[in-house]
């Protein structure tokens, strides 16, 4: 199917130019420029002119804060990507395999319509139902009216929350997209080979559906390190990721190479750890 | 089997509760007469009368929803053609364009934002329409070609080469054959868009005319001097009427596509 | 269902969307242009700061003709990107006293021609002619509003009446403290609690083992007016730095028990001046804007209907009915003795409070 050869160079070209050339644009060239600002010793645009340098780098290394939330947040970024296949693929599942006819694309829109609304005005749902005296402790005082307060705004679990909440869509539909791809019949021939549930499952389904669990695994990972609204309002002082010393650099230290500098450790570090996962994923594809 | 089948669907009904319950209490909290939010729930549909004069919300919610449909448009349409090339066909090159998808997506928007804030300023693209378009793309572009492309890598190629055998030009295979087998990644990937452009805040605050706002813009802003219920009010109205357009859409035609 | 006809349905779905899509976003090229038409000015400030008051816009263009247009930034280094990459498109532009400078050493704004300005004898000399809003012996921003950073409470559940900066660390009040998740201000409030100078403290150790020391006591911080109310109203904490003219209207608009004091160890003073943008295309129009903005008329519907710091203008402030909760903020003589006010900060200060407090808030994650 892959075919190396010079005479498709004209079809790649006109299938990828036009996507590549508008994010060359509006990405790459911004972005490039971003990156040189990061090796300023000024911000663009001042009037003084500025000499290159390595000092936002080496802060980064001096002040070991900005490494522990480096850390808090791919910590962060992994927790909620566990959460979203856990819970996300066994409802791609049902949705692709169980669920028949008009039933299910009327259960699959509704999968996506909630992330078709403003991230914040669903986070401060969130605060509502966490809060002391919200829904959630009223709710379970209905159940159990001598349970003690539940609390569970501005903590961890808080952030977690919200953030499985916002990214869950994304793994549950590129899922659903690679599930939705295998044949019912490769199934059947399966089971009447014999292979039991379980087998089956781990055999032909799970590796046949990689690519969607990588696809979203990636969607999630990647923006949710980079997270820095949801820990604000819902993690309160608990809430504390790299992404907010970045917005920080931005709206109060006006030090946009450092806060470019920190972006770019960060996009670094989420390439590491995706590139060093791929191999492993890959495997298990071929191995189908 | 049928034991497992009933505890998924019982899951998935799980999962579309837990989706729902901010959307829930959003349009509730959306018809409750206290504008700090206050508990507990007063019924006045106060806010909705609000809303109907305030012009400036209602033109916000028009502007993003009018940008995120052209976005939708534009985004899936070049990503599906991205994600095609990459799945079809092997090429030197091809790894480090689609790694070039990361940084869209990991940085932060404020960041993306500023830069291309001072980029359009060098290379003197005015603020408006266009410049807000050129930015909801870019950062929709990603996922579409991620999730298109998550289809196409468990996409039956045989089939496409048994229409070639069979004497189909290339045009006919894509459409007769291809299109079909690729629906559901791309409104997969149609609905990324929309989402993303939908809740784009920073590029349309950059690069929006002075006095022109979008919805995400308006609701941002507003953090400063008090978010009121009408925000919930027009979030609920929106979140409606897509669901209408949805479900019928989805009535008259079927893209998850029986096999 | 036929397969032609889903085919058609779906092909006037995308036709109408599109349809929809284009005219949504004609309208986008088309507002700006139809208000360029007359005369019209741009207003760069913070959403929801008074120029933008609906009723405000509109008695101005009744008494001028000039419409009022606005923009907005989110903090005020995003307000200097906006000048410095949007020049000519703003007429007036709020700055502060620690950010008036820096526009104009950078060009950016450009002097007032104060004799346009028909209320300027009546402000407040100590603003007017404050260092912080002019240059070279001109007058880059006209004084507008001032107020204070100090202390709210609770009046129900602080009692008695607290007067030190101490309260925020009282062990009574652990779990019932609120600050504002801002590194400048946290670092004011630690040098204040520190006895030290606001804006530059000598011993920032000192002031980093006294923010440290909030951990115990903090429910949470807060970002914006708004939160603060909801989480003020919700009873998440009892105690919290805040802005006076947030703590009028919290009292005033939404009938909270909110106390405020400036501690008796100092607070924070901050004024608001607003300025003309450099390469301005409505010179004229903007100071007319500057100048209704001052006018006692403005104002005093301002502070009565919506709620705001205290005016520059003193007539302004003596035409508030006596009871105003604002005004009675504003008034107290030795509170305002006790204020150090905001000045300028250098780049490298900024960097290293914002470093301090991102250390001592990764302590209290922890």
């Amino acid at each position: 199917m892959a075919v190396a050869d010079q005479r498709n160079r004209g079809t790649i070209l006109a299938l990828t130019g036009p996507a590549y050339l508008w994010l060359t644009v509006t990405i790459f060239l911004p972005l490039s420029a971003m990156l040189y600002c990061s090796f300023l010793d000024k911000s663009p645009l001042v009037p003084q002119p500025a000499s290159l340098t390595l000092k936002h780098y080496a802060a980064f290394i001096e002040r070991p804060v900005y490494q522990q939330l480096m850390l808090w947040s791919l910590e962060l970024g992994a927790v909620v990507t566990i959460c979203c296949l856990i819970i996300g693929y066994p409802a791609a599942l049902a949705l692709a395999k169980v669920i028949k006819g008009r039933w299910r694309e009327a259960m699959f829109l509704m999968v996506v319509l909630p992330f078709w609304s403003n991230a914040l005005v669903r986070t401060f749902s969130w605060t509502m139902v966490l809060r002391p005296g919200g829904l959630a402790d009223q709710a379970i005082h209905v159940v159990a009216p001598d349970a003690p307060a539940l609390n569970l705004l501005y903590s961890y679990p808080a952030v977690v929350v919200g953030l499985v909440h916002s990214y869950l869509p994304y793994m549950i539909l590129t899922c659903y997209i690679s599930l939705q791809a295998i044949d019912d019949s490769v199934i059947e021939a399966a089971r009447s080979l014999g292979a039991r549930s379980g087998a089956l499952f781990r055999r032909v389904v799970f590796p046949m559906s990689l690519p969607g669990v990588l696809a979203g695994s990636a969607l999630i990972f990647v923006p949710a390190v980079g997270s820095f609204m949801e820990p604000r309002i819902l993690g309160g002082a608990k809430g504390a990721t790299l992404g907010m010393a970045v917005e920080e650099q931005f709206t109060v230290t006006a030090n946009w190479p450092f806060g470019a500098a920190l972006s770019f450790l960060m996009l670094g570090a989420v390439l590491l750890i995706c590139l060093a996962l791929y191999p492993a994923a890959r495997k298990r594809m071929e191995g189908l | 089997m049928k034991l497992g089948s009933t505890l998924l669907t019982a899951h998935l009904w799980l999962v579309l509760a837990f989706l729902y319950v901010p959307i829930v209490v959003m349009a509730v909290l959306g018809f409750n007469a206290s504008p700090l939010y206050a508990l507990p729930f007063e019924f006045d549909p106060v806010w909705y009368r609000a809303l109907t004069s305030n012009t400036k919300l209602i033109d916000a919610g028009i502007h993003s929803v009018g940008i995120a449909i052209v976005n939708t448009i534009i985004a899936t349409t070049l990503g599906t053609m991205a994600a095609l090339a990459f799945a079809r066909y092997s090429f030197r090159g091809k790894t480090i364009m689609q790694l070039l998808l990361f940084p869209p997506i990991a940085i932060p928007w404020l960041v993306i934002g500023t830069a291309m804030l001072v980029f359009f300023f060098w290379i003197d693209i005015k603020r408006g329409l266009f410049a807000i378009l050129l930015g909801h793309v870019a950062l929709s572009l990603p996922y579409v070609i991620v999730v298109v492309g998550a289809r196409l890598a468990t996409f039956p190629h045989a089939v496409e080469e048994a229409a070639a055998t069979l004497g189909a030009t290339p045009w006919q295979t894509f459409r007769r054959v291809t299109a079909p087998l690729l629906a559901p990644g791309v409104i997969g990937g149609g609905l990324f868009a929309f989402a993303v452009s939908f809740d784009q805040f920073v590029i349309s605050y950059f690069l929006a005319p002075a006095g022109v706002t979008t919805l995400p813009v308006e609701i941002y802003g507003a953090i400063r001097k008090g978010f009121t219920p009408e925000i919930n009010a027009i979030s609920t109205i929106i979140i409606v009427v897509s669901m209408g357009v949805l479900l019928l859409t989805a009535r008259f035609y079927r893209f998850g596509g029986e096999r | 269902m036929s397969k032609s006809n889903s085919r058609i349905t779906r092909r006037r779905f995308v036709a109408g969307a599109g349809a929809i899509g284009l005219g949504a976003a004609a309208g986008v090229i088309g507002a700006p242009r139809i208000l360029s038409a007359a005369g019209k000015i741009t207003v760069l400030n913070w959403q929801g700061y008074g120029t933008d008051e609906a009723w405000a816009v509109e008695a101005f263009k009744k008494a001028t003709g000039v419409e009022v247009v606005h923009d907005y930034f989110n903090s005020e280094p995003e307000m200097i990107t906006k000048l410095r990459t949007n020049p000519g498109a703003y007429d007036v532009v709020l700055t502060n006293s620690a950010w008036n400078g820096i526009a104009s050493g950078e060009g950016l704004i450009q002097a007032v021609d104060t004799a346009q300005i028909s209320h300027f004898d009546d402000l407040n000399p100590s603003l007017r002619d404050s260092a912080l809003l002019s240059k070279d012996g001109k007058v880059y921003g006209v004084s507008w509003v001032w107020g204070m950073t100090a202390i709210a409470y609770n009046t129900e559940k602080v009692k008695p009446a607290p007067e030190s900066v101490e309260v925020l660390w009282d062990p009574k009040f652990a779990k019932r403290v609120s600050v504002r998740d801002d590194a400048i201000e946290a670092v004011s409030y630690g040098a204040i609690a520190t006895g030290q100078d606001m804006n530059h403290p000598k011993d920032l150790d000192k002031v980093k083992a006294k923010l440290l020391g909030l951990k115990p006591q903090i429910a949470t911080l807060w970002s914006s007016e708004d939160e603060w109310n909801k989480l003020f109203q919700s009873g998440t904490f009892d105690v919290s730095v805040y802005w006076s003219g947030s703590a009028a209207r919290s009292k005033t608009n939404f009938k909270l028990p909110v106390g405020y004091m400036v501690p008796k160890e100092g607070g924070i003073g901050w004024f608001d001046g607003l300025a003309v943008a450099a390469n301005a295309p409505n010179i004229e129009g903007a100071h007319k804007f500057i100048n209704y903005m001052v006018d006692p008329t403005f104002y005093v519907e301002w502070a009565t209907t919506v709620g705001a710091p205290a005016s520059a203008n003193t007539k302004a402030n003596e035409q508030l009915p006596a009871d105003d909760v604002g005004r009675q903020i504003h008034s107290d003589q030795a509170a305002i003795k006790r204020l150090q006010f905001m000045a300028p900060l250098s780049d490298d200060e900024r960097q290293t409070y914002s470093d301090l407090w991102t250390e001592v808030k990764t302590e209290f994650a922890k």
